[in-house]
């Protein structure tokens, strides 16, 4: 205890570090009626720290080669002491990000979160979630099994849709004519540098205009009361609201384990729900699986290029879908959050989740 | 009924069982990560390794690996075999045979060793490794 007081002493003279605790801890106030989707941030920190701890171990042994990739991965899940844990917290923890960021987005639309002042945490959060989706394909391909190769094969094959410059794009993607040692090369490049780099500056810039402009109220309870959004900036305080920590850190801390125990329970009984048969077979380019999906995620994209009579059509769409939603609060202008008050949205809101359920669950059985 | 406990001893308790369970799931954790870490046999080498007579020459030397770390193995003279760890007991570089010289350099701080493995110069304080040799017909054991 004295020399946890010394060491504080020691750097609080020198660079004021009980004021910084401070004005983000105990001092950092939250609404009173702040509910549990708001850990979601904090879960989802908590994961992608996983996947880069785990992503780095696996490093140690992973080949990026065509011919020794599926046979270091094998060896991780069969030879190397707990590499089969360490393999499946990283598979089934991508999973699991991409639920938590789908269910951050979620709940930060229903309660309105995105509007005035917050268009840029939302794009940020938008383009990070894209990136988590970019990180699941080319992460993907390194295992270099079947379902790698044609997966890859499918997803690159999409970008040929693209007018006039759909050919070229494909043959970019892959570096090549068709999935091979390049591609595998600029995927893994992407994976374990270019992505991770990209992705920590925008993690930073999001976190940033979270604390800068202040935590959103809930639009919930007679409390509430929608605000004109200040002309100039305003950081958004709460007088009389709940410390960040202890109270909200508890919270925080709470969600992190629940996850975790259903990322370590699935990893114990149920990982095979992320790695099909085709995983377990080394890549073939001369034969294709039959009934090759794509992960769950992008089953609703798959879908649409189905359904669409043209592949451009099909890709137009979900640009379209996914363009809306990345300007959607330079759209919604209003300051009204309260869902109740919001018909128009809310019924869309369904209906989007609907669809996204209805085609993933078309595409899985088409 | 005892006296019951004051919020600070309630506090004090709690903080003691929170760390002594955070510390029985960080071990159960960490477990799994040195396992991972740590190297998955000993250089991946039989405990003997077999050489074919004619790989080594009298007055010559053949460099070959033993449980993971360079070894050396020699015939002074007709017959006769020796066979040393390769590795300098100075700072850890591998000696060189010097076959004009009939001794091992190392190239690192010049320490000279015999070909019993003997210090005959330079900064290594002790000599060599010697490994068992055995002979099995036209095959050297080592080990």
């Amino acid at each position: 205890m004295k020399l946890q007081k010394g060491v504080m002493d020691w750097l609080d003279s020198r660079l004021g570090v009980r004021e910084i605790m401070h004005a983000n801890m105990g001092g950092y106030l939250l609404p009173r009626n702040i509910n549990i989707w708001y850990t979601l941030g904090a879960v989802l920190l908590a994961m992608f720290g996983l996947q880069f701890l785990t992503g780095i171990l696996l490093l140690i042994f992973y080949v990026p080669d065509t011919e020794k990739a599926f046979t270091s991965v094998t060896a991780i899940m069969n030879s190397i002491p707990y590499g089969w844990l360490i393999r499946y917290l990283h598979v089934v923890g991508s999973n699991l990000i991409i639920v938590l960021l789908l269910l951050h987005m979620l709940s930060v639309l229903f309660m309105g979160s995105y509007k005035r002042p917050r268009e840029l945490t939302w794009l940020s959060g938008f383009i990070i979630f894209n990136l988590g989706l970019a990180f699941c394909l080319t992460g993907y391909l390194l295992p270099w099994s079947q379902l790698s190769f044609w997966a890859t094969t499918v997803a690159t094959d999409a970008a040929g849709a693209v007018p006039v410059v759909g050919d070229f794009l494909v043959e970019f993607l892959r570096g090549g004519p068709s999935v091979g040692a390049p591609t595998l090369g600029r995927f893994f490049a992407l994976h374990v540098m270019g992505l991770p780099m990209l992705f920590l500056g925008l993690v930073g810039f999001h976190l940033f205009c979270v604390r800068r402009i202040g935590i959103s109220s809930p639009p919930f309870g007679d409390g509430y009361r929608p605000l004109e959004p200040a002309r100039s900036f305003h950081h958004d305080e709460h007088p009389g609201g709940v410390p960040f920590h202890p109270n909200y850190t508890i919270k925080d801390l709470s969600m992190v384990f629940f996850v975790l125990a259903a990322l370590v329970a699935i990893t114990f009984y149920a990982p095979w729900l992320f790695i099909p048969p085709d995983a377990l077979e080394p890549a073939d380019p001369f034969t294709t699986p039959a009934h090759i999906k794509p992960e769950w995620y992008f089953l609703w994209a798959y879908q649409t290029l189905k359904i669409f009579p043209s592949k451009l059509l099909g890709l137009a769409s979900q640009g379209a879908a996914m363009g809306f939603l990345a300007v959607l609060p330079f759209l919604d202008r209003s300051p009204e959050r309260r869902p109740a008050k919001r018909p128009v949205f809310v019924t869309l809101y369904l209906l989007g989740i609907l669809l996204f359920v209805g085609l993933s669950i078309w595409g899985h059985y088409s | 009924m005892s006296a019951s406990a004051s919020p600070n001893e309630r506090r004090k308790f709690l903080g003691i069982l929170l760390g002594a369970i955070g510390a029985i799931i960080a071990g159960a954790f960490a477990w799994p990560l040195v396992r991972f870490l740590s190297p998955n046999n000993k250089g991946g080498a039989a405990q003997q390794v077999k050489i074919p007579k004619q790989k080594v020459a009298v007055g010559g030397a053949h460099f070959f690996s033993y449980q993971g770390r360079p070894a050396v193995l020699l015939e002074p003279e007709p017959g006769q075999y020796v066979a040393l760890s390769a590795v300098c007991t100075h700072l850890g570089c591998i000696v060189k045979w010097v076959s004009d010289s009939q001794e091992f350099l190392c190239p690192c701080h010049g320490g000279r060793f015999s070909p019993a493995g003997q210090v005959l110069g330079g900064p290594p304080p002790k000599p060599l490794t010697t490994y068992a040799v055995k002979l099995d017909g036209e095959t050297i054991l080592v080990g």
